[in-house]
């Protein structure tokens, strides 16, 4: 029986506690049109206030915490007390299991608000982008929960390996297409160019927000944006007080990297609440954004629709190496995440694709949880973490978000195996 | 507390003749500090409106400083100049040396806290020595320490700006944007992009604006119904502003 009085009450908002200002979103110099003014077409008015209105503490409506309670939440936190046995280390190991709502990732937890205000302003029918497939899930879920239609542009190369994504978010009643579609003028472009383009996530990105902007429908944002990592803070805040009960104080806390929300969702109230010494965004070395990407002014999508923000990026038009099968393929760190690091306040690492199998398949062996190939990056940093407690001998306490489970990711994990254990 | 209207306009817009008359006209009318424009090679924190002002000056203004001297002698209230540091890099001395001069009493670099934050607080030094004051920009995207620390440094008022982008009427809450920072901002705080909405204009002053900075809203009545409605605009402005004194 799920408690809902320990789902909060608000959303966090870290900006007003950041370091240093976080340089605003803006038009292009010379802008044949303003992407500033365009937002108000393209996300649900409620979404682009919540985007502006900048606040510390942002009041979860309730009929919201009243599905957050409906899909699980608030969600378990675990310790992973084989895995430290089997690592043999002194530290103490906890997760949060953002992989038990039914969508299987953190990602519902904006579907829902951002579905919620698009059917309060009457809008019948959202849009979006995905990648593995974990968004486009969660936004299928949301829609139908809110009698919405929804319309999702998949990646192509995820669409012909993930078929199983792809028929749950039917299930939900979602439509789904594989981008580079025919169905927009930047998917036709990019066809021509390339009719066999895998794709990429700021292509369907874009190809969505242009569809939702042709139909006058509404697109709803994944990642990335402030407003997506307020939602996400559900996961932090709850894990603070879940720690709490059990009296802990975490030193050491840790999260993949893909656009930046599930790690921001689950960091930054302990940030901000000065929780925490130390605090490590993982990404992909195959889509090096840390170790080679530019702090810079970039469009989220690859059209350029979007206002131009300021973020770690390895440029829009970006396309990952499309044999890589272990997620975080996006382009570019979310503003507020990029700032961060900038700063020094967040830590990085980068590993690669035979790195977090091994750390998957020991987290399998101990916990049991198949967890996404996303999450295995933040998995991988948490057993080096351990081993450093243990050769230092600290009783350090590592907190992680096993952003996802990975049971819909097997065809993944068969790829990187074929190509590892050869 | 008489509340204060900043009334901003781009420099030399429409034309030299209409630009004296409205600044003259509203000043007449109420207005209290004067915001002048100076086109940027990138207006990076401006909406079409006024980015489309700077265009249609700068095909013949070349030098701002005759205008701005007419200016001057026409005006007896704070005039500030509103323009981006970026540009002026090289020749920051000659620059202020010149508005200093020129009589000018302060400049406002809506770029200053956000791109040069590292080096904002010399660069503040810098232009107070040059005799000219400053007027520090802020918004919702800077975090609450600094804004009271740049309230504290502010010349004249602290400027807060309360959506991304001038003119654009992005939806936010301008009284809860207001209520978050009115207790940090030890110094006159004045709200502006985007108040040319009534409501939010009342907003904000009853969430405790000591002022209201308003641009794009003239620019687009001289654009659509001439000047004498641009100066019946400010003369509405006063009149709301008047209710909360």
């Amino acid at each position: 029986m799920v408690n809902k009085d320990l789902i909060p009450k608000y959303w966090y908002n870290i900006i007003p506690d950041l370091p240093k200002p976080l340089p605003p979103p803006r038009d292009p110099p010379d802008a044949e049109f303003s992407r500033i003014e365009l937002l108000k077409k393209i996300l649900p008015r409620e979404v682009l206030r919540q985007q502006f209105t900048i606040e510390r503490f942002i009041k979860i409506p309730e009929e919201v915490r009243d599905r957050y309670a409906i899909i699980g939440r608030p969600t378990p936190l675990m310790r992973a007390k084989r895995l430290e046995e089997y690592l043999d280390t002194p530290a103490k190991i906890y997760f949060k299991f953002e992989g038990a709502t039914p969508t299987g990732s953190h990602k519902i937890n904006t579907a829902i608000p951002q579905a919620y205000f698009a059917a309060e302003e009457g809008i019948s029918h959202v849009v979006t982008e995905t990648g593995a497939g974990q968004w486009g899930t969660a936004v299928a879920l949301a829609a139908s929960m809110y009698d919405l239609s929804s319309t999702i542009f998949m990646v192509r190369v995820s669409y012909e390996q993930k078929p199983m994504r792809k028929t749950i978010m039917e299930l939900y009643g979602g439509k789904v297409y594989a981008s580079p579609t025919d169905l927009t003028e930047f998917g036709r472009k990019i066809l021509k160019e390339n009719p066999n383009h895998p794709g990429s996530l700021g292509i369907a990105m874009s190809e969505a927000i242009e569809f939702a902007l042709n139909h006058n429908f509404r697109y709803l944002v994944g990642s990335v944006l402030d407003v997506v990592l307020l939602h996400q803070s559900v996961i932090g805040m709850e894990a603070i007080a879940q720690l709490d009960e059990l009296g802990e104080e975490p030193d050491i806390l840790i999260g993949c990297v893909g656009g930046g929300s599930n790690f921001g969702g689950f960091t930054y109230p302990f940030i901000g609440a000065k929780k925490g010494k130390k605090y490590i965004a993982v990404g992909a070395a195959e889509i090096p954004k840390f170790s080679t990407g530019k702090y810079e002014y970039d469009y989220p999508d690859t059209a350029g629709l979007l206002p131009l923000v300021k973020m770690i990026t390895l440029g829009k038009d970006y396309v990952p190496p499309p044999i890589y099968a272990g997620g975080l393929r996006y382009h570019g760190v979310a503003p507020t995440l990029s700032l961060l690091i900038k700063e020094k306040i967040v830590e990085w690492r980068e590993y690669k694709e035979e790195e977090i199998y091994e750390a998957a398949k020991i987290f399998m062996k101990t916990q049991g949880i198949v967890p996404a190939p996303e999450s295995a990056h933040a998995i991988k940093a948490v057993i080096d973490e351990a081993l450093k407690a243990k050769t230092e001998k600290e009783r350090r306490v590592i907190v992680f978000n096993l952003s996802g489970h990975g049971l819909l990711d097997l065809g993944n994990y068969e790829s990187i195996r074929r190509r590892v254990e050869k | 507390m008489k509340r204060m209207l900043v009334t901003y306009m781009t420099l030399g817009y429409p034309n030299l003749e209409s630009f004296y008359q409205f600044i003259e006209k509203s000043v007449e009318l109420g207005t209290d500090i004067l915001e002048i424009g100076l086109p940027p090679k990138y207006a990076k924190y401006d909406g079409p409106v006024i980015r489309k002002s700077y265009k249609a000056v700068t095909s013949w203004l070349k030098d701002y400083i005759t205008p701005l001297k007419e200016v001057r002698k026409k005006v007896n209230i704070p005039i500030i100049i509103l323009t981006y540091l970026e540009d002026y890099l090289s020749n920051l001395d000659n620059f202020l040396t010149t508005l200093h001069e020129i009589g000018i009493d302060g400049v406002l670099f809506p770029d200053l806290l956000i791109d040069f934050i590292d080096e904002y607080e010399e660069y503040v030094s810098k232009i107070k020595g040059k005799g000219v004051k400053t007027v520090l920009f802020t918004g919702p995207s800077l975090p609450d320490n600094l804004i009271i620390k740049a309230s504290r440094i502010s010349d004249i008022f602290l400027y807060y700006g309360v959506r991304p982008t001038t003119g654009i009427i992005i939806p936010v809450s301008v009284d809860s944007l207001i209520t978050r920072v009115r207790n940090l901002v030890q110094n006159k705080l004045v709200v502006g992009f985007g108040l040319n909405d009534f409501n939010d204009l009342r907003k904000a002053l009853s969430a405790g604006a000591d002022g209201v900075a308003i641009g794009t809203a003239f620019i687009e009545e001289i654009e659509k119904n001439g000047i004498q409605s641009a100066l019946q605009l400010v003369k509405t402005i006063r009149g709301i502003l008047d209710e909360y004194s």
